[in-house]
């Protein structure tokens, strides 16, 4: 299977999935604890009840909601990446596809823990599939959640078959017995024959094209959950397609950061330029505009119409988050626009500040679309406790937040010791990298 | 330089910690008591205090508080009771207003007074509620085929009791959450005042239900109460369908929800199986490639 392309390319990329340098060690068990750390949160949680948290009959949801929108997001977004890439067969998609695609993956499986984080009952969870009303876009929600999981893991794993099947007839590298005999597992037998390409292909382009319908599908329905409710803040008809492009938007920082990031571990500066980054970083500008203008579009409606609970609720976003709001819908919109729209501007380095800024100003975003709106409601509940009339996050929610993006990290080192990080078996067919001036 | 900076992160909370008040030296706390009467139809005073202590923005009650409920007038007082705050803080006693009568002042005010002593770490709260005790009775009666509520309040005057008027007073349901408001009746100069029963109110299987009159936040009266029972409500068996409406609220969801939800399912899961059926057809050529291989080399 595994032919000479196949050969200097695995070669080079054998360290990478043989040996775990001392460094890596370290990160990973750091990674372990502060996963600890959340499971010792979690307990918590359990054994107090969510009292522990900052979640009260006011403000009913919190943190562990925002995390949920912010996963799925970026889940999303390496969605559209790798499968709007695949299907146009852009040359330079090649090195940094896998990554979209792990990206996909890890993020839709950490994004549903957050809601069974914000359950308080969890025993009354199978109530939702024995009673589940259609009707309800929390239904909805549950059954696009674990149809996209499907898909993408379908997705997945045609998108690594070759190279599973490169790497299991690969003999320049050293593995146990039992990794060796799970590559033998899922190659599938697959040995490149024009029938098998044939029809590998085939799959994978309808499972790109599924890929991306889905995961635009599973996030409108996100977006629904709130727009359909009557609360000011949520009610509104753009909320679908606007959460469709902040997510991609996150995406594509949490992109650019983990190319940054696998470009500096494993030496891949011949594979992932500077075109790279810029491409992603064009990308990122258009939704930074598109994002902006469906912001802008959604908060001058609400202040234009003057009602009385939509003011509530801009007063309290310009009052006590008045900086978030800043960081969110000024520094997080203007920032990478200036970046990238600059030539001068557009290193690698940079864009990867920028889109830092973005992960944080998205995140941020989330979290004023949840907290202030629930501190303004529609209907004022009476004889409520003034304590619990503003959300205050605590360290549980905090500390199982730091699990959730650890287990990321996590899931990416470890999935990159399997599968090379750089799609191999594509790679072979690639021409050769532009003289780019590498400038990192 | 860095590291310094880092250091003196990690290092001040501990440095700064040693600023701190020893237990000691912790002043008692402000405590703040409220005081609500309320009258009941049969000659008993509901007392109601609420013990709490402000943190910042937060109120937080104080629980296993002794509150002394006292009762004055103009020259007497006598304490008519003695209770605990629960875990909400608020603690409650019922006093007869009669036998021994209250004493009250030349207008017949009772003076309502909760006191909290106090102890190390709270400081002391006491707090006054002054009102004239009052009656009403709910009672119902049919005229005309048409059915009524009619209530009737009466305030104490000495050993005998006298009509109150020109009062509003608004009558309830009791429900799961918040009473239902069904009406308000204003008092005539024999301090009655009648309403029609609204037809549309669900009791139990067998039409009973508790009516509710209120005087709220009265400024001789303070609060009054008196319930009632009859059985005219619409016995709630009767709201049972045996097919229920197509609607987004009933547990049968409408025909286009459920065509629309299965042909998306259909078509997605459709395309899953495409994919997974062309993986094991991958798989069966490996074996069949394999089998003819095998083949030639036997043949050879």
């Amino acid at each position: 299977m595994a032919n000479g392309k196949d050969q200097a390319l695995l070669t080079e990329f054998a360290p990478q999935i043989e040996r775990t340098s001392l460094i890596q060690f370290i990160w990973i068990f750091f990674l372990v604890g502060v996963i600890a750390a959340g499971f010792y949160a979690l307990y918590v949680q359990i054994s107090e009840g969510h009292i522990v948290t900052g979640m009260r009959d006011n403000v009913v949801w919190g943190i562990y909601i925002v995390n949920f929108i912010f996963f799925m997001g970026v889940s999303y977004a390496g969605a559209l990446i790798s499968g709007t890439l695949h299907l146009f067969r852009a040359e330079w998609r090649k090195p940094i596809i896998r990554m979209a695609e792990f990206i996909t993956i890890i993020a839709l499986l950490i994004g549903p823990c957050y809601i069974l984080l914000c359950i308080g009952r969890l025993d009354r969870l199978p109530y939702l599939v024995l009673f589940g009303r259609i009707q309800s876009p929390i239904t909805w929600d549950v059954i696009a959640i674990s149809t996209d999981i499907f898909g993408c893991l379908i997705f997945l794993y045609l998108a690594i078959l070759r190279d599973i099947a490169a790497i299991r007839d690969f003999q320049g590298i050293r593995l146990p017995n039992w990794k060796r005999k799970l590559y033998r597992i899922l190659a599938l037998g697959y040995v490149g024959t024009p029938e098998q390409q044939k029809r590998l292909h085939r799959a994978t382009d309808v499972m790109a094209a599924m890929v991306i319908a889905i995961a635009v599908i599973v996030y409108s329905v996100l977006a629904w959950i709130f727009s359909v409710t009557l609360q000011p803040g949520w009610h509104s008809t753009i909320f679908g397609p606007y959460f469709v492009i902040a997510a991609v938007f996150s995406g594509c920082g949490v992109m650019i950061v983990v190319m940054w990031l696998f470009r500096k571990i494993y030496r891949l500066e011949q594979f992932i330029t500077r075109k790279h980054f810029v491409n992603v970083g064009i990308l990122m500008l258009i939704l930074a505009a598109l994002f902006g203008y469906f912001t802008f579009s959604d908060y001058l409606t609400k202040w234009y119409g003057s009602e009385r609970n939509d003011e509530l609720l801009i007063n309290l976003l310009f009052d006590e988050y008045y900086w978030l709001f800043i960081l969110s819908n000024y520094v997080g919109v203007l920032m990478p626009m200036i970046v990238v729209g600059f030539p001068k501007l557009r290193t690698i380095n940079n864009i990867t500040i920028s889109a830092i800024v973005v992960i944080l100003a998205l995140w941020v975003n989330r979290y004023l679309i949840v907290v202030p709106t629930l501190e303004s409601p529609y209907l004022p509940i009476q004889d409520s406790r003034p304590a619990w009339l503003f959300y205050n996050s605590t360290w549980v929610e905090w500390v199982l937040t730091a699990a959730g993006v650890a287990f990321f990290a996590l899931a990416m080192t470890v999935g990159s010791k399997f599968i090379p990080i750089i799609n191999v078996s594509e790679m072979q067919d690639a021409p050769p990298p532009e003289d780019e001036e590498i400038l990192v | 330089m860095l590291w310094s900076v880092i250091l003196l992160v990690f290092f001040s909370p501990i440095l700064s910690a040693q600023e701190e008040a020893s237990p000691e030296e912790a002043e008692p706390v402000d405590t703040y008591l409220s005081l609500l009467a309320t009258y009941t139809s049969n000659d008993t005073v509901v007392l109601l205090a609420s013990l709490y202590i402000r943190h910042g923005r937060e109120r937080i009650d104080l629980q296993n508080a002794q509150i002394i409920f006292t009762a004055s007038g103009e020259k007497d007082q006598v304490e008519v009771g003695r209770a605990f705050t629960d875990s909400t803080g608020s603690a409650h006693i019922k006093v007869p207003l009669l036998n021994p009568a209250l004493p009250a002042d030349a207008e017949g005010m009772i003076t309502y007074t909760a006191d909290f002593e106090g102890t190390d770490n709270y400081l002391s709260a006491s707090e006054q509620f002054i009102s004239k005790p009052a009656r009403l009775e709910v009672s119902f009666y049919e005229e005309d085929s048409v059915r009524y509520i009619r209530v009737n309040a009466q305030q104490h005057a000495g050993d005998a009791m006298e009509p109150i008027t020109g009062e509003t007073v608004f009558l309830f349901v009791p429900t799961l959450f918040r009473p239902l408001p069904i009406g308000e009746v204003s008092l005539d100069e024999e301090g009655t005042g009648s309403i029609e029963f609204p037809m549309s109110l669900i009791g139990d299987s067998l039409g009973n239900i508790t009516i509710v009159a209120r005087i709220d936040e009265n400024d001789r009266f303070g609060y009054v109460r008196g319930e009632n029972t009859c059985s005219w409500a619409i016995p709630k068996h009767l709201f049972s369908q045996d097919k229920p409406t197509r609607e987004l609220w009933t547990p049968v969801a409408p025909i286009w929800m459920i065509i629309t939800l299965l042909t998306l399912l259909a078509g997605v899961w459709g395309h899953y199986i495409y994919a997974v059926t062309e993986l094991i057809k991958i798989k069966k050529s490996a074996s069949k490639e394999k089998s003819e291989e095998k083949d030639w080399s036997n043949y050879s």
